[in-house]
């Protein structure tokens, strides 16, 4: 996997942007950071020390941190749809790989992974010694079954379309007690980021019979001790945990963790962190926006940001008139005033995009400069395709998207120099789900993928059968951009995976079905109390070393 | 009641006679009594002014602000009042006393049928006019007519009533979809079945009265009777209800836009101004929804207000 050793072209930008006033040096250093740029060498450019880090010598163990979150009803961690209860779960049973921050994926249950040139044939090594909190130990066996589990039709989990392409139960071999061999259909080098999707738990094969709450029975560093759905959950620490501390004990840190629900209003949460109550606020399926406003300038409370590759696209249907005329596309993507949407639709915490579905927090991102906002041309274009007096369109939202209503406003208004009439239906956000692969133009929220490829292969591809793969709302496929993308997920080697993207993102930009004018940032919301968290871009909370400080919360 | 029988078709003549009748005073001095009933009462007076101030401001606008309601300044975000903007501006850098006053005049002005057709009369307004006149039809027919008819009506009207109302705007809205028309409709159909309710005790009482049997006699329709005998005597009890009505139909407005079923943004509706707004209070800038929710309570207590001075100064008089 990549090294990140470039320094991203923006960061001399932005270096400069803080010298003549215009970035905070606190902002700076955030922006920096998700850039790549290390927090040690972001703190020495904005000329500040950069603060001392916890030695093994001053963490201390013991406490138990408060977490408001949804607690839903959950069975099958493979079933799971939201990453609410998995942050819950994942503290109990755990994966075979880990994707941090930075969208590198690491081995974790396993010791390594194999694959072979051809990118078919994935041999799996699992770490040996580790034992589930009921004792037993965890070996092939529980791999081979909890795959199963994914792949099994019955079960019904969302693995089965991530994996189910190009992989089936036959193909899954038992090499020996600690090695598991995965023979695919067809070239694949996302397999161990999907061995990390949320729904992806090591379940114990002796003991799992449907429902995890009955049989808690997990490698993580907790046990679960209460689960009541829409009140709270409460874990506790197992003194045999497989990972070690600095302090040469196993991990974890803190003596338990307690989720609770406060409903789904945000107001109600942000007066508990601000008073104490909690020690955190899980952003993982609400959206931070209104807890990110309402606490970055808190002294109590630390408001981490995490660049993501999440982003409001604004999708048309290239079927349906007047979408099916590229030359209509162009001319609604010229009139993104992109700056301002990031500024007034998410505050200016992001970054600005250029209209192809890959992020620079993605590994194989080409950079490409930022279109500009440009109605004259737009309505050139319009008049060429025939639309001389404007053109007036439907433009489907889901109003409880408060940035996605936003956005749409602010299209409203600058494109019609250009001859648009952006008609805003509104529409609750359960009915836009209910048909957003439908209406000929709406704006869909899609979710962080650590991997460029994962997204392109969902969305912007036909299926063996010629026609638009299930998630392709906008049922664009190009030729030559399907031939490129299949190129690119047989190609493990990142540079080269990123020279093929530079005519992906090209095609996409040129001739693609879809604007995208910012990326959004995630944030961890945590109180000062609790150390060495960090913020990942799906909201996972990867706690297994966060510890907390004497300091009364 | 105790003389019903000593009228009869004759006396009812009698009593129609134009000579017998004082000459019909001018529109300008019962307008000038009408007032003088309101004024009589302070309650009223003051539901009154607090009416007539946001009428006024909504038909005046356009002369009241150099901004229009959807002029964005993607500078100036969320601010507070100053002097270029008296109310501050909301989370797009548009003008907050604008888009109140442009948010009145949807309320009580202009019905926008599409982006550039309007027709007068407030949203609100309208969806009590469209749910009176439903209403009173139905209200007349089943109690005039009583039997089955009555039976039917009423109990399908029950039905509606049963299901609490905000979830029955909700499932109309999300069934029609969000635009000013189906607010109308969906206040209709709300609204409908307390008037029809109402029209129809009405109609009860009155059907038994002698003119009624007087008019019945003499042969005119039974639509003659509903709608020239009956419901101009039932008028006074249907028009503070009406005024009532309008407070809870500029309630619903707000809820549904609160609840994004309203009139579609970027239209400066007041619901959705407070629902948008909102997510700014605790990032302390609260202008944004507090004016909106100012103007809506403001509003409908001012009609609560004349409604309930407009009855205690009728029921004085009876």
């Amino acid at each position: 996997m990549e090294k990140k050793d470039r320094i991203h072209p923006l960061i001399p930008e932005l270096k400069s942007m803080m010298e003549k006033g215009s970035v905070t040096r606190r902002d700076f250093i955030r922006y920096s950071a998700l850039l790549g740029l290390s927090a040690t060498a972001a703190y020495q450019l904005a000329g500040l020390a950069f603060p001392a880090t916890a030695h093994a010598a001053n963490i201390k163990r013991g406490g138990t941190m408060r977490i408001a979150t949804g607690i839903q009803k959950v069975t099958h961690p493979a079933q799971f749809s939201w990453v609410e209860p998995t942050n819950i779960l994942r503290q109990v049973a755990e994966y075979l790989t880990y994707t941090d921050k930075d969208n590198i994926t690491h081995p974790y249950l396993l010791q390594k992974w194999d694959a072979s040139d051809d990118l078919k044939t994935w041999t799996l090594t699992l770490r040996q010694g580790i034992k589930f909190n009921n004792g037993d130990e965890f070996n092939a066996d529980d791999v081979i079954f909890s795959m199963n589990q994914w792949l099994n039709k019955d079960v019904g989990s969302s693995l089965l379309g991530m994996m189910g392409g190009y992989l089936d139960a036959g193909g899954i071999e038992k090499v020996d007690d600690h090695t598991v061999r995965l023979n695919l259909k067809k070239s694949e080098i996302a397999v161990p980021e999907h061995l990390f999707h949320y729904p992806a738990m090591v379940l114990n094969h002796r003991t799992f019979e449907g429902d995890f709450i009955k049989a808690p029975h997990g490698t993580g560093p907790y046990t679960l001790e209460v689960y009541k759905e829409s009140e709270r959950a409460v874990l506790k620490r197992r003194t045999d945990y497989w990972q070690k501390g600095a302090d040469g004990d196993p991990l974890p840190y803190m003596d338990g963790m307690e989720f609770v629900d406060m409903g789904d209003e945000m107001s109600p949460r942000i007066a508990a962190i601000q008073a104490g109550e909690i020690d955190m606020i899980d952003l993982a399926t609400t959206g931070g926006t209104s807890a990110y406003k309402a606490l970055k300038d808190d002294k109590r409370v630390q408001v981490k940001p995490i660049g993501t590759a999440q982003a409001r696209v604004l999708r048309m249907r290239v079927d349906l008139k007047p979408w099916d005329d590229n030359r209509v596309r162009m001319a609604l993507k010229l009139c993104q005033h992109r700056e301002k949407i990031l500024g007034l639709a998410y505050f200016g915490q992001g970054l600005l995009a250029q209209d192809f579905h890959v992020a620079p927090v993605h590994p194989e991102y080409c950079n490409k400069p930022i279109p500009k906002y440009d109605p004259q041309k737009a309505k050139q274009l319009l008049k060429e395709a025939g639309y001389p007096n404007g053109l007036k369109v439907n433009l489907a939202v889901g109003s409880e998207w408060t940035d996605v209503v936003r956005y749409a406003e602010i299209l409203k208004q600058d494109a019609a120099p250009a001859g648009f009439n952006v008609v805003l239906q509104t529409m609750p956000t359960s009915q836009y789900w209910e048909k957003w692969t439908e209406v000929d133009l709406g704006v869909t929220p899609w979710t962080h993928r650590p991997l460029g490829t994962m997204v392109l292969n969902l969305a912007y591809i036909n299926g063996a059968d010629g026609k638009p793969v299930p998630w392709n709302e906008t049922n664009w496929a190009d030729p030559e951009f399907s031939k490129l993308l299949e190129e690119a997920n047989g190609t493990l080697n990142v540079d080269d995976r990123r020279k093929i993207f530079c005519k992906l993102e090209q095609i996409q930009w040129d001739r693609g079905s879809i604007g995208i004018a910012w990326w959004q940032n995630n944030w961890q919301v945590v109180t000062n109390r609790v150390q060495d968290s960090q913020p990942h871009p799906t909201g996972y909370m990867l706690f297994n070393k966060v510890w907390l400080s004497k300091m009364k919360s | 009641m105790s003389n019903a029988e000593s009228i009869t078709a004759e006396d009812k003549t009698a009593l129609e006679e134009p000579e017998k009748i004082p000459p019909r005073r001018s529109l300008f001095t019962r307008f000038i009594d009408a007032a003088a009933i309101l004024f009589a009462s302070k309650t009223a007076t003051v539901g009154l002014i607090l009416v007539a101030f946001w009428v006024l401001v909504a038909i005046f606008a356009p002369f009241l602000t150099p901004y229009t309601p959807l002029e964005q300044d993607w500078k100036a975000p969320n601010e507070g009042p100053s002097v270029s903007h008296p109310l501050g501006t909301d989370e797009l850098g548009r003008d907050l006393w604008s888009r109140l006053i442009y948010g009145a005049r949807v309320v009580l002005v202009i019905l926008p049928v599409s982006e550039n057709v309007w027709i007068p009369g407030g949203t609100a307004i309208w969806g009590v006019i469209v749910a009176l006149a439903v209403g009173t039809a139905l209200g007349l027919i089943s109690g005039y007519y009583g039997g089955w008819i009555d039976e039917i009506t009423m109990r399908l009207l029950d039905a509606m009533m049963a299901v609490p109302i905000i979830l029955l705007y909700l499932i109309i809205m999300a069934a029609l979809g969000a635009s000013a028309i189906n607010v109308v409709l969906a206040m209709t159909i709300v609204g409908t079945p307390g008037i029809a309710r109402l029209v129809r005790s009405l109609t009860l009482d009155i059907r038994t009265r002698e003119y009624i049997r007087a008019a019945e006699t003499r042969g005119e329709s039974p639509w003659y009777i509903m709608f020239v005998e009956i419901l101009p005597n039932a008028r006074g009890p249907i028009i503070v209800d009406a005024m009532l009505r309008v407070g809870y139909a500029i309630f619903a407005m707000g809820t549904l836009g609160f609840l994004g079923l309203g009139i579609p943004p970027p239209s400066p509706d007041w619901g959705s101004m407070v629902a948008k707004g909102r997510e700014f209070i605790l990032a302390g800038s609260p202008w944004a929804s507090l004016w909106p929710s100012v103007a809506i309570a403001s509003l409908v207590v001012g009609l609560n207000l004349l409604a309930d001075g407009l009855r205690e100064e009728s029921m004085r008089y009876q």
